[in-house]
């Protein structure tokens, strides 16, 4: 019963937003009806299908999504394209600029060419992640962070102000988290670095925190129910009560709370780790100019980022987006000042260092 | 409306004389149809000569498509995975030339982790090959014994439907089922016989559980076949020789379906070593098997391709070596039966 009601909750809010996207005055005239395609690879709910379809009305450009759902796999297909991409926007987190920069997957973003640019919050587009090599490489779209989500009618607020629940004994194996993420946060659980910037020039002691991490997780894996992947398998264990605490990003987590499941989150007191998904250009896009028509469209007006946001559970980095979200949405991607003082954001400099040393000590985690 | 005697004319065993069927053609009432166009075409006339000119040359045309396909969809995959897992990264970023190198395999032999997700797989796919074969032998006994052939096929269709659709859809089923709030546990509580729900999800049970439900058509089919085929007067015989029903069993019905037993074994074993989606969806923290590892180096960025690679052709070469030793055991269980 809960189930059906929530989906025509949802169904009714789609279709508001697709009536009120309609009526709104046209924030696509300025682009010219010219026509093709644009080739988006993107996260499940990035691109509201209300803007999509009045993209296309609009312009004439054909929209093809490609999801995808993990950085890394991304990376790989398109470094298997490469230098002939298929894909003319890809959607990189900020930290993983310097990868995809560095094998020249994506291009430098011309600014000058997106007349909405500054509708994005400086916080976002201006940070010192934004910027490499003096140039932007991508238009901040959503925000997200790893955050601590407990069942609130098993577990209490006072008991998820710490990391800790997650390995207590009284919720034995009802809790799950993504265990390569879980590494950063224990490491900074533990008192250090947990980006590795700060071990780039002393190697032992960053296999040393590894370890310490490592063998941290290794102690309490009888304790955890699930290593899990995408947010949809953590959406479907709150729901199906095979967990009540677990490590998550906050937007699946949002999602939840909106759907009105007794599930809440919090960054905890030891702190945790953020990160800013953009819209990138690739390098040798087939459709480029399409690329840049399509990004500034999105980037046009605050509801869009609100609708984003909706859908899928992350902050809007546009300016005023809060202002169209209602109370429990914006309470659902709100975060207290306290909280918020732990956050950090995760950073790219250390990567070969850090993941060559994080990805064999998950799989000994996974076999231990 | 085209009469079909160009095709009677390509039919085996009736010689093809090229232009004779376009003399019928044109000859007949009105325009030449289609067909008889397409016969009248020089070019598609001296192809035709040229294929049928000698058995031969009917084989090789024949053989090429299968043999292209297989070329291409079945062993170039393993071709380019077998290239890959000798180099040193791939794709290779621009202006990088291929270097080959062995660490890749090195890697799996170094790290032990790596072998308990290995032969935690051999031992699951083993496992789960043992149980379907003995949760689904009776029931393509029950089928082919005690089921008209009618309702047989009603039956099979039955146990089809499932397959209806996909691998990912029908382990969603499962996790609904076997859940903290799914079927299984609501009912034991509306029984009375639990409190607090069952863990089923999330190990080796739930794991289990989904590959058996995935794979068991693909011991069924093999095994009602087998056992379809064996006539009943064996049973019959022997039992008014005075053979038990076990005895009977035994020594008739279990020899004369080894090869039944074999196939399904085979497709079971190899269709479990391969699983991802299920495992992924329904393990937990010490199911994990190598079919996750492996994809785990495809997902991580960087220059992981090949130690993938390397790591999926090592469990390639085990599993067609266990299956052609499993082959080799079968086979001589079968001729000592006949001997």
């Amino acid at each position: 019963m809960k189930r059906s009601s929530l989906s025509r909750r949802r169904f009714l809010g789609t279709t508001v937003l697709g009536a009120a996207a309609l009526a709104s005055p046209a924030y696509l005239r300025r682009a010219h009806a010219q026509g093709g395609e644009v080739n988006v690879w993107t996260y499940a709910n990035f691109v509201p299908d209300s803007f999509r379809e009045q993209f296309e009305a609009e312009t004439g450009i054909k929209v093809n999504i490609r999801l995808v759902d993990d950085q890394g796999k991304q990376f790989n297909l398109l470094a298997a394209e490469a230098p002939n991409p298929t894909a003319d926007i890809v959607t990189v987190a900020g930290h993983r600029f310097l990868q995809f920069i560095s094998s020249e997957l994506i291009a430098p973003l011309d600014t000058d060419r997106l007349g909405n640019w500054g509708n994005i919050n400086p916080t976002f587009s201006e940070s010192d992640w934004a910027t490499i090599d003096g140039s932007k490489w991508g238009a901040p779209i959503l925000s997200g962070m790893e955050i601590l989500a407990y069942n609130t009618d098993v577990v209490s607020a006072e008991e998820a102000r710490s990391w800790d629940v997650l390995f207590a004994d009284k919720y034995a194996k009802q809790t799950a988290y993504i265990i390569q993420d879980m590494m950063s946060i224990i490491m900074l659980k533990l008192g250090y670095d947990g980006n590795m910037v700060a071990y780039l020039d002393d190697h032992d002691k960053a296999a040393e925190i590894v370890e310490e991490a490592k063998q941290y997780l290794i102690d309490r894996k009888p304790l955890v129910r699930k290593y899990y992947d995408s947010g949809a398998e953590v959406q479907q264990m709150f729901i199906n009560q095979d967990i009540v605490v677990g490590h998550a990003w906050n937007g699946p987590i949002a999602t939840l709370i909106n759907d009105g499941f007794p599930v809440d989150m919090t960054i905890p007191q030891e702190g945790s780790y953020g990160f800013v998904y953009t819209y990138n250009v690739a390098n040798n896009a087939p459709n480029p100019d399409n690329a840049y028509t399509f990004l500034d469209a999105i980037l046009a007006s605050s509801e869009i980022g609100a609708s984003m946001t909706r859908a899928s559970g992350f902050i809007s980095t546009y300016k005023g987006a809060a202002e169209h979200l209602t109370e429990l949405e914006r309470k659902s991607t709100a975060f207290t000042d306290e909280e918020l003082a732990g956050l950090r954001f995760f950073r790219a400099e250390a990567n070969e260092l850090k993941y060559g040393l994080v990805d064999p000590a998950v799989e000994a985690i996974k076999a231990a | 409306m085209h009469s079909g005697r160009g095709p009677q004319a390509m039919t085996p065993g009736n010689s093809f004389v090229p232009g004779q069927n376009r003399d019928k053609e044109m000859t007949g009432a009105g325009e030449p149809t289609g067909w008889g166009k397409l016969v009248g075409f020089a070019p598609y006339r001296a192809l035709v000569s040229l294929i049928y000119a000698s058995p031969r040359r009917q084989f090789l045309f024949l053989a090429a498509f299968p043999a292209i396909w297989v070329l291409t969809q079945h062993l170039g995959p393993i071709i380019q995975m077998l290239f890959v897992s000798f180099t040193e990264a791939y794709p290779l970023s621009k202006g990088a030339e291929t270097q080959f190198t062995l660490d890749n395999y090195r890697r799996f032999f170094a790290e032990s982790f790596y072998w308990v997700p290995f032969f935690r797989t051999l031992a699951f796919a083993t496992a789960f090959t043992v149980t379907t074969l003995i949760i689904t032998y009776p029931i393509a006994y029950f089928l082919t014994r005690y089921v008209s052939r009618r309702n047989q096929l009603l039956l099979l269709l039955l146990l089809l439907i499932p397959f209806w659709v996909g691998e990912i859809v029908r382990t969603y089923a499962i996790m609904i089922l076997l859940g903290n709030n799914g079927a299984v546990n609501l009912l034991l509580k509306s029984l009375g016989l639990i409190e607090r729900p069952i863990p089923f999800m999330y190990t080796g049970f739930s794991v289990g559980i989904g590959i058996i439900y995935l794979t068991s058509l693909y011991m069924l089919l093999p095994l009602y076949s087998a056992l379809e085929k064996l006539p009943r007067s064996y049973a019959d015989a022997a039992a008014d020789l005075g053979a038990g029903a076990l005895t009977r069993f035994r020594r008739i019905t279990l020899p004369l379906t080894l090869e039944g037993i074999a196939s399904g074994c085979i497709l079971v074993f190899l269709i479990s070593t391969g699983f991802y989606g299920t495992p992924v969806l329904l393990g937990g923290p010490s199911t994990t098997v190598f079919a996750e590892t492996i994809a785990g180096f495809f997902f991580v960025a960087g220059d992981e391709w090949p130690t993938g690679a390397a790591f999926a052709t090592i469990m390639f070469i085990t599993v067609l070596v266990l299956i052609g030793s499993f082959q080799r055991i079968m086979t001589a269980l079968r001729k000592g039966d006949t001997r």
